[in-house]
């Protein structure tokens, strides 16, 4: 009966997984470093769903995040040579995290969400008027 | 299984609804009486009201930041019970017509 509730439920937390990603990237778009404080600049991170409620669930109904991921592409270099983690030659990495697509990201993200809270609202909608056949 | 999806969206009442009309399978199944089956549901609509209750209090506890999974138990054990009662205020209309049967 609340099947559907239930992909919608793994939908939405989908979702919010993707939206704390896409946080973390706007978080750390000038961090220079990383967690042990070694000048390793913060690498781009991406949720990659898959369908199944839960890992190993090969009946395909709802999604869930199947883990995250980090963006190969290349760092950022700007030439500043006075900043601390600057190289030999004067240039800082900046993470390879651009911010109009983390934004635009983040407005699908949104969306999805959206669409999904408009599933489970017809699904109710489904069992409300379910209920007027007998009532 | 697609079945299984075709029903699910509707079949809330799947069980007691879907009895009557398969009257094959029913025979093969052996007799399942009425009160088995109400009392499965009603098992059932316990059952996912002590998940939304307990949902409401581990994110009142601050244990869960999970709000749409809370929100969605909450709407299952309110719709369940809502079924519930409607299959029981017919039970009851039921009950009134025949007690107001003249002998």
């Amino acid at each position: 009966m609340f099947g559907v509730m239930d992909i919608s439920s793994s939908a939405l937390t989908a979702m919010r997984a993707r939206m704390n990603t896409i946080a973390t990237n706007i978080a750390n778009l000038q961090t220079t470093r990383n967690a042990a404080g070694e000048s390793i600049p913060y690498r781009r991170k991406e949720v990659v769903f898959a369908p199944g409620l839960q890992k190993g669930d090969d009946g395909g109904q709802g999604v869930h995040v199947a883990g995250v991921v980090e963006d190969p592409s290349p760092f950022r270099m700007v030439p500043m040579p006075g900043h601390p983690d600057a190289d030999e030659n004067g240039n800082v990495y900046f993470p390879n995290v651009d911010l109009n697509t983390e934004v635009v990201s983040a407005v699908i993200a949104m969306r999805a969400y959206e669409a999904n809270v408009a599933a489970f609202e017809a699904s109710k909608m489904m069992v409300s008027h379910a209920m007027r056949l007998l009532g | 299984m697609a079945d299984g999806i075709g029903l699910g969206g509707v079949g809330g009442i799947g069980g007691l609804g879907s009895t009557p009309a398969k009257p094959a399978q029913e025979t093969e199944k052996g007799d399942v009486s009425f009160k088995d089956v109400l009392f499965g549901k009603i098992d059932e609509v316990n059952s996912l009201q002590k998940e939304a209750e307990a949902a409401m209090s581990s994110f009142a506890a601050g244990k869960t930041e999970n709000l749409s999974e809370m929100f969605i138990a909450v709407q299952k054990a309110d719709l369940a019970f809502k079924t519930l009662m409607t299959i029981r205020n017919k039970l009851l209309d039921a009950y009134q017509e025949i007690s107001q049967l003249r002998v």
